[in-house]
């Protein structure tokens, strides 16, 4: 199944609820969340997939004030698997009454950072038992990590001073690899062209893709040829 | 034994923190000569305000033999600021999959030649196989790092060449500094576990390092003077008598966060 692009996001609000619930379904998980903060902008965000009931709970009692997976957990960099937090009261406090509405404490925070002092956090949930969900979180924890950043910038960019400082800076091999890329070589070509591993194109290829905010590299020679870094031909 | 400390759990290892400090400054400093900033013996810079997170070789006592950082190519870290004369002015890499390694160092004066437990090569063995390990849970798939040439032939000698370089070798101070991929691959790990021989799991719980006697001793003595307004919220947060007070103590203290954190040289 195909996430929705977040590019039209900065009109719609609404889309990264979508993309939240998308990724849920994809990833065989109960839910999703997203909460970041933008200090150039002074703003805080948050997205997430609960109900309503859980969301109204969880602010009348001003759970965001204590929850340990969204403040603790992002200063992490590495995801923060709930079970690390699991002893403190805070969690207990939290999670208590998070299972009354029917949500586990199996779960994790993948933290986001972001180069301007912008930080936020993708937390995912599922739940299951211990040995079920460290199997899915080994599976799914790569691609999560990329989701998490996707959505982290696209959440900052919705702001226009911000848009403008992270314009995607690529550099001379990534275009280089984009441009072989829109001729249609394969990154086994690419590499014996340029004469470096395959290994190598790939890890300019997903750094372009992060910096075009694109999940595909189609989209990403999209977009690269939009903002005229490289060439249709 | 490898304890990786970072955000969650550096409350609890201070003390080791310093003690890995000191080893940094030991290395970088004196032995090696970078142009680094040694205060109170300790090796800090900026990057260390950010919360990154840290492999730390223990040995069996629980002295700190080595160590390494690691902060995401997504936000700041070295390549993108201090080295980026190693880039000749193109910008750096940034995947949510590549972690950036910098500051790995052994401590030569204490562990011995050969290749036994308390052997330079068994312990910088220990150190690659944990870095990669640990990143390969969090789902990072590569690491760039930012070494000198010794340690690039340490890396070619161990089972763990880079696969490649980005930019360019470039002087930092009086030696040469390159950045090397590295693939965080079973088959790159399984190489080094060979060529150091070691099979066992390499990381240390949080609890067993704790009850080491080196630990157990840098945590009975008192702790140091913190900065006024981290000790300020640590004091607000023990003396909070209710939930409402405790939340409230916390909710300063992580308001606060960004200025306890960034203090000191942070305007780099």
């Amino acid at each position: 199944m195909d996430l929705v692009d977040l590019h039209n996001a900065q009109e719609n609000d609404a889309l990264f609820t979508t993309f939240l619930h998308q990724v849920r379904e994809k990833y065989e998980l109960d839910h999703a969340a997203y909460a970041g903060m933008n200090p150039i902008s002074g703003t805080t965000h948050g997205h997430v997939t609960y109900s309503s009931d859980w969301t109204t709970h969880y602010f009348q009692n001003k759970f965001h004030e204590i929850d340990p997976t969204l403040a603790e957990a992002r200063r992490s960099i590495a995801p923060v698997d709930w079970g690390r937090l699991g002893e403190r009261d805070n969690f207990r406090a939290v999670f208590n009454d998070a299972r009354e509405f029917g949500i586990g404490d199996c779960g994790m925070t993948i933290p986001v950072r972001g180069p301007y002092g912008d930080i936020g956090g993708f937390s995912v949930t599922r739940d299951c038992g211990e040995r079920e969900w460290g199997l899915l979180k080994q599976k799914i924890i790569g691609e999560l990590q990329t989701l998490a950043v996707h959505m982290h910038d696209m959440v900052i960019r919705a702001d226009p001073l911000s848009r403008v400082l992270n314009a995607p800076s690529l550099s001379t091999r990534e275009v280089e690899i984009l441009q072989w890329t829109a001729a249609g070589k394969s990154q086994q070509d690419i590499g014996d062209i340029l004469s470096i591993s395959h290994r190598t194109v790939e890890v300019h290829l997903r750094s372009a893709r992060q910096k075009l905010s694109s999940l595909t590299t189609p989209q990403a020679i999209g977009r690269a040829i939009s903002l005229g870094l490289i060439y249709p031909r | 034994m490898i304890l990786v400390i970072d955000a969650i759990n550096k409350e609890k290892f201070g003390g080791v923190l310093d003690e890995m400090f000191r080893l940094r400054a030991r290395v970088f400093g004196d032995r090696l000569g970078w142009q680094v900033n040694v205060a109170n013996g300790m090796e800090r810079d900026l990057f260390d305000d950010l919360d990154p997170a840290y492999a730390v070789g223990l040995d069996d006592q629980g002295e700190v033999v080595s160590c390494v950082r690691a902060l995401q190519t997504t936000g700041p870290h070295m390549l993108a600021d201090v080295f980026s004369d190693i880039l000749d002015g193109e910008p750096p890499l940034r995947s949510a999959t590549l972690w950036e390694s910098t500051r790995f160092c052994v401590d030569t004066k204490r562990l011995g030649r050969g290749r036994d437990r308390n052997s330079v090569s068994y312990a910088t063995c220990e150190l690659m196989i944990a870095s990669l390990e640990a990143a390969k849970q969090a789902g990072v798939t590569d690491i760039v790092t930012v070494i000198d040439p010794v340690m690039d032939r340490v890396l070619k000698r161990s089972g763990n060449a880079p696969y490649d370089y980005v930019g360019k070798q470039a002087d930092m101070g009086k030696v040469p500094a390159l950045a090397a991929l590295l693939d965080c691959t079973d088959e790159r790990i399984e190489r080094i576990r060979e060529f150091g021989g070691i099979e066992e799991d390499v990381f240390i719980s949080d609890e067993a390092a704790l009850a080491l006697p080196a630990i157990k001793a840098l945590s009975e003595q008192p702790n140091e003077p913190q900065d006024d307004l981290a000790k300020y919220c640590k004091e607000q947060i023990a003396m909070a008598s209710t939930d409402e007070e405790r939340a409230a103590a916390l909710a300063l203290q992580d308001a606060l966060g960004t200025i306890i954190r960034s203090r000191p040289n942070c305007d780099a």
